[in-house]
């Protein structure tokens, strides 16, 4: 096999270059490799295994999907690993918002998302805006109104300055004029902790793991990251239907290729993860994770990342973030 | 009642011939990967979990719990033995653990580290079954301010950490409080002190730090020592094999610190482990009729912070079953295959799923009974492995941590800077610089620095919130006492001299 696969490839390569690439047809010809920035069991990791899982099971490709695990700096060591197999048609990884964001504001951080190739957006993740049950807040009106009152009491728990809490807050800030703290933990778990002991007022958490904590009477929903309501919460409003008109800051999940990937390789992922998402396993994984389960092709993918790093980038300007590129 | 009525449920669901047999394989590979350095029981769990899919919910996580508590029992073996940590809640261990193989008790240290880790770990679960609701309650009334101060009482243990020169001791967790700032800031987003290098973006390792200045420093150091450098003694005979009585009841006061430091810092979702071993230890010398002794291996410096980071488990199970709150990168995983399988994690567990709560906590009463089981009869096993030449033992030692560094990340980044600690390391030992407080900031440091700048944040600059909790105040006083215990006792030689000459 691998004595059949060097002269193959670059017969392929000398083809791809003399006629146009959509004409070409590409099949891989070892395993494939599917980079992960987080270490085993972080939740990228489940993500990427149960997409392989199911491309192995459904049969979606003629060679194993062997998920890689890259970690450390965020994005920064698995995107140097994609650097570094540029022109590798088969290695692929999976991305976040982090892809996008660590470029900006990290000076070592030097490979964009966009510069490799996008393949398709898998799902968004929607997430919800919490407070403790027994809270005077009832609405994020409510909230917001009171963080005027008092600039600078009112907190939220949340992850890095960079991660999407803080954005939508940010935004919320911009917005409405309003001002209250963010507090960053490293952890979930501690993030909850501080909303649950009360030493936060407030806390944007996703579905599943607000879920039970709602259903147990300790917390209640007052709005929905999300662009439209979800199933499971079809009274809570959107941050948009709660009368706050800010830009959807989706987080978002989606695979990319190596940087230098023709035409036709992309074509062929694009292909292999639309049937996988269309798997009643991958829709039974969405439904139960409460994922926005919408498929973004590579021709959408590549404008849509560049308007949303432009987004972000301003989002973090205001933040008072450093931003570097 | 209520509790004995879901204790015998939780046994009647444990005590099923195939859980059994998952508390037994979860136990078994939880020794193994605690031995192994690198690996850790998060990675183990997570490339597991694929095949637990079809497994029955209380099954499954009584296997990958066997694993989590499993891999803190065998993570004494190679502190102990070879002065590698194999975990993180090890490092403390092979303080004493390390010394007294270096004095031939190498197998009365691995059975001290057993049985301490049985009893602790059986306290940590009792206490975890008797009252984990209220104790869930309390450990939710930590804020940053008070996290802060259990920091803050971590450090002051340097003190009693330092050795002979505390000048040296400070210098030495200067160094780990600025190696620990390394890489990307939480709050800021910025980069700190990564001279451009990539790789230092999300900071280093503490396996990779750890394994450096001590296993790697040790193996330099004496192979500087030349032809002093010689096999460790192992005393012959069963007898010498497994702790003297006098030794076990040196550890009494241990056994009993270690359940119950262990399990209070467990409970804490923001600390880990390695916390609650340091914490132990340095209760443990400070409480000492023999503070001087401690490092030169004594049994109660093995038994304290092996018990605690036994207890610690019992103590991280109780946010996380009650509250739905992982503590750690382990417990993390386990509340994801929770999810997985189809049981909600939440406040609700305990009522709705009581086949998984309790079904769990009777299996880890056996679990325990089966890692003592395991392995005791492997400490003569494992204390042959001294025997071995040096000219053999040494390259085993480098070859298992630079392996252990490679398998934290996979980069050979990592082995790099495992050989630069080492070198450190080696520069520290020769110049008589204790590591251990290296260590201590390099794993406080990093929760110390957060939780005082969340405090800020939270009160906009207002120091005062730092003592405004009864938690917090109490731990900073201590803290402040543990400081100035050394100078007491310099006032006080001091003072007695003066009487006498004067007299």
């Amino acid at each position: 096999m691998i004595g059949s696969w060097t002269p193959g490839l670059a017969a392929l390569a000398l083809v791809i270059a003399a006629v146009p690439a959509q004409a070409q047809q590409f099949k891989p010809t070892r395993t494939i490799e599917f980079v992960v920035h987080g270490g085993p069991g972080s939740g990228n990791d489940v993500f990427a295994r149960q997409l392989s899982t199911i491309i192995d099971q459904e049969k979606l490709s003629p060679v194993r999907v062997q998920v890689v695990n890259k970690p450390g700096g965020g994005s920064t060591s698995a995107s140097n690993y994609m650097a570094s197999k540029k022109n590798d048609p088969h290695v692929i990884a999976c991305f976040t918002n982090i892809w996008l964001i660590d470029p900006l504001v990290q000076q070592a951080a030097v490979n964009r998302l966009q510069d490799m190739s996008p393949i398709a957006r898998l799902v968004v993740e929607p997430a919800l805006v919490v407070v403790l049950a027994d809270s005077p807040y009832k609405t994020l009106g409510q909230f917001i109104d009171a963080a005027k009152a008092s600039p600078g009491k009112l907190r939220w728990s949340g992850g890095s300055i960079m991660s999407r809490e803080n954005t939508v807050r940010q935004l919320l800030m911009q917005k409405t004029g309003a001002r209250w703290q963010f507090i960053s933990f490293p952890s979930g778990g501690e993030r909850l902790a501080a909303l649950l002991g009360g030493h936060v007022e407030m806390m944007i958490v996703d579905p599943s793991e607000a879920g039970e904590q709602i259903r147990a009477g300790k917390f209640r929903a007052i709005a929905q990251v999300s662009a439209r309501r979800l199933p499971g919460f079809p009274d809570i409003p959107t941050i948009q239907e709660a009368g706050f008109d800010i830009p959807d800051v989706p987080q978002m999940r989606g695979v990319v290729g190596a940087a230098g990937m023709s035409d036709a390789t992309v074509a062929f992922y694009e292909d292999m993860f639309l049937k996988a998402s269309q798997t009643p396993l991958w829709k039974k994984f969405v439904e139960e994770s409460q994922l926005d389960g919408e498929f973004v092709r590579a021709k959408d993918l590549k404008p849509f990342l560049n308007s949303f790093e432009a987004t972000l980038r301003d989002i973090l300007k205001d933040a008072g973030v450093k931003v570097v590129r | 009642m209520d509790v004995l009525n879901g204790l015998l449920h939780g046994f009647s669901v444990a005590l099923q011939p195939a859980n059994l047999f998952w508390c037994f394989v979860g136990c078994f590979l939880g020794t193994v990967v605690g031995i192994l350095p690198g690996l850790g029981p998060a990675a183990t769990i997570a490339l597991l979990l694929p095949l637990t899919f079809k497994m029955d919910p209380a099954g499954g996580i009584i296997m990958l719990a066997g694993i989590y508590y499993g891999a803190k029992y065998g993570g004494s073996t190679t502190s102990i033995l070879l002065n590698i940590p194999g975990e993180s809640s090890s490092v403390v261990t092979c303080i004493d653990g390390h010394a007294m193989a270096k004095n031939g008790r190498a197998g009365p240290a691995l059975g001290i580290a057993a049985i301490a880790s049985f009893i602790a770990g059986s306290v940590g679960i009792l206490l975890l079954t008797l009252m984990a609701p209220p104790v869930a309650a309390f450990a939710l009334q930590f804020s940053s301010p008070e996290y802060f101060a259990l920091m803050c009482l971590g450090l002051a243990l340097v003190v009693l950490l330092s050795g002979p020169s505390l000048i040296k001791g400070l210098l030495s967790l200067l160094l780990g409080l600025w190696l620990t700032s390394i890489g990307t800031d939480l709050f800021s987003a910025q980069a700190r002190f990564i001279f451009g290098q990539s790789e230092l973006l999300g900071g280093m390792d503490f396996v990779v730090v750890a394994i450096g200045v001590f296993a790697i420093a040790e193996v330099l150091a004496s192979i500087d020592a030349g032809d002093k450098a010689r096999m460790l003694p192992v005393p012959k005979g069963l007898r010498n094999l497994l702790p003297s009585w006098e030794e076990l009841k040196a550890c009494r006061f241990a056994f009993i610190n270690g359940s119950l430091t262990g399990f209070v810092i467990g409970i804490l979702p923001g600390a880990g482990a390695a916390i609650s071993s340091f914490i132990a230890y340095g209760i443990e010398k400070a409480f000492s009729k023999h503070p001087e002794k401690f490092g030169q291996g004594v049994p109660e410096g093995v038994a304290a912070p092996e018990g605690a980071n036994n207890a610690d488990s019992g103590g991280a199970l109780v946010p996380l079953l009650t509250l739905g709150i992982p503590g750690g990168g382990t417990t993390a995983i386990m509340l994801s295959a929770l999810v997985l399988w189809g049981v909600r994690p939440g406040p609700l567990l305990m009522t709705e799923s009581p086949d998984v709560f309790w079904g769990l906590v009777a299996s880890m009463y056996i679990g325990n009974v089966v890692l003592l089981i395991l392995n005791l009869p492997l400490v003569p096993l494992f204390a042959q492995i001294l025997r071995t030449p040096v000219h053999i033992l040494f390259p085993i030692i480098l070859g298992i941590s630079l392996v252990g560094a490679y398998g934290v990340s996979g980069r050979l980044f990592d082995v790099a800077l495992l050989v630069g600690f080492g070198l450190l390391g080696y520069i520290m030992v020769k110049l008589r610089y204790p590591t251990a407080p290296l260590i201590l900031g390099f794993v406080l440091g990093d929760a110390m620095e957060r939780a005082l700048r969340q405090s800020l944040t939270m009160s906009q600059g207002d120091l005062t919130i730092l003592v405004r909790g009864w938690i917090s105040a109490t731990m900073l006083i201590c803290a402040v006492l543990i400081l100035l215990l050394p100078l007491m006792g310099r006032f006080n030689k001091a003072r007695v001299q003066a009487i006498a000459e004067g007299g």
